[in-house]
């Protein structure tokens, strides 16, 4: 059909890429609460109570208590940005935070509890064995040509045009743009969503839609929250 | 232009003010990114007692006005931009009328019918709730909705050949469309 499509529903699929490396989702065995170890040497206090909340994974629920900096229970996009980062360590940028949480936050509150963020840890470790095997040359991010070559595994047909676009939009400015994981996964996100809201509209399945201004303007309104 | 006199001495007095800002933060290859935009407008003090804007607001502003795909804005365009947002800036004063900094919901349909955009209830609310935090809307974000606003509005309006407000989107034109804001 005309979108390619890609199998991904609500995210990539768990495919043969295994489970989560042990010592949680940096991959090396990094110990919860980022890169550098827990800062508080253990699990704290917190609405749970210290129990593990049923069908959580309990590496999943420490590093939940350590995001959680204020106990509140929740996890704010700060709290979320402050416990994610890319190869290069920088901190996941906002907006792929923002539409994280707006991904897993069932009580549309702006945040997400134990619940969802285990459920998005999950979802971004997918996010990263992916990413990690369209960085072919093994860089720690993504370039031009294996931006586009993810896109045509993903089932994507898109043009050069197109990839040239988000790389000038996306990437880190250098002699070598690239693409961070961030990014990758807010691309990756936005191009599920809003294929979906142009099939939805779509119901013959031609490829292409005619839309109002409103309609437009709404239907991408509402996909970017 | 507001703020404190700027950028260091420049030879030729009578040059463009607005280009002592833009090559004091590295315009030397004549062309600024999202990093240096933000430098620069922060130096300019174009936000006035507001926030400085942040990374992402530059980098939208940018891509409102980047037409070689190039991720950055060259002198003119930057001065493109500069006039737009004093524009703004200026609309988001008058509906300020707390100097709060912020702006809700109302003030900000107001802002968009003042700017003769003509968009339904919920269109608003979407955009309103986009943006605001804890209900409220501060002047960075205010930009960046708008900014989104106006690109999105570009791309329908250049394909809308027969001016009737309806547009038949191809999946990849779509998709580029959406995605390049």
């Amino acid at each position: 059909g005309p979108y390619g499509g890609g199998p991904y529903g609500g995210g990539p699929p768990p495919g043969p890429y295994g489970q989560p490396p042990p010592g949680g989702p940096y991959g090396g065995g990094s110990a919860p609460g980022g890169p550098y170890g827990s800062p508080y040497g253990g699990p704290q206090p917190g609405p749970y109570g210290g129990n593990v909340p049923p069908g959580v994974d309990p590496e999943a629920f420490s590093w939940f208590q350590t995001v959680d900096v204020d106990h509140s229970g929740y996890i704010s996009v700060k709290e979320l940005k402050q416990a994610l980062v890319n190869n290069n360590w920088s901190s996941f940028n906002d907006e792929t935070c923002l539409l994280m949480i707006n991904m897993f936050d069932k009580t549309r509150s702006g945040r997400i509890d134990v619940y969802g963020f285990s459920e998005l840890l999950r979802f971004i470790q997918q996010w990263k064995n992916l990413f990690q095997q369209y960085d072919r040359d093994q860089s720690g991010s993504i370039s031009f040509n294996e931006l586009q070559q993810a896109f045509s595994q993903m089932g994507y047909s898109l043009s050069p045009q197109f990839s040239q676009l988000l790389m000038a939009r996306y990437a880190q400015r250098s002699s070598n743009p690239s693409i961070q994981l961030d990014r990758f996964i807010h691309i990756c996100m936005q191009l599920q969503s809003t294929t979906d809201a142009f099939r939805e509209k779509d119901t013959a399945l031609v490829g292409n839609v005619r839309l109002s201004y409103e309609d437009f303007l709404t239907m991408v309104v509402t996909r970017m929250l | 232009y507001g703020g404190a006199p700027g950028g260091p001495a420049f030879p030729g007095q009578a040059q463009d003010p607005l280009y002592g800002y833009f090559a004091a933060v590295g315009g030397q290859d004549g062309h600024i990114d999202a990093d240096e935009l933000q430098r620069c407008l922060t130096q300019s003090g174009i936000a006035g007692a507001y926030k400085p804007f942040n990374l992402e607001t530059c980098r939208l502003m940018i891509s409102m006005l980047d037409r070689d795909m190039s991720g950055t804005l060259g002198f003119n365009e930057f001065k493109e931009l500069w006039a737009v947002i004093n524009g703004w800036k200026q609309h988001f004063i008058s509906f300020d009328t707390d100097g709060s900094g912020t702006v809700d919901r109302q003030e900000l349909e107001k802002a968009l019918i003042n700017m003769g955009f003509r968009l339904s209830p919920q269109t608003v609310t979407a955009m309103a709730k986009r943006y605001s935090t804890q209900g409220k809307i501060a002047f960075d974000d205010y930009i960046a909705c708008l900014v989104k606003l106006r690109a999105l509005t570009e791309c329908f309006r250049t394909r809308d050949t027969s001016q009737q407000g309806f547009v038949n989107f191809q999946y990849d034109d779509f998709i580029q469309c959406v995605m390049s804001v």
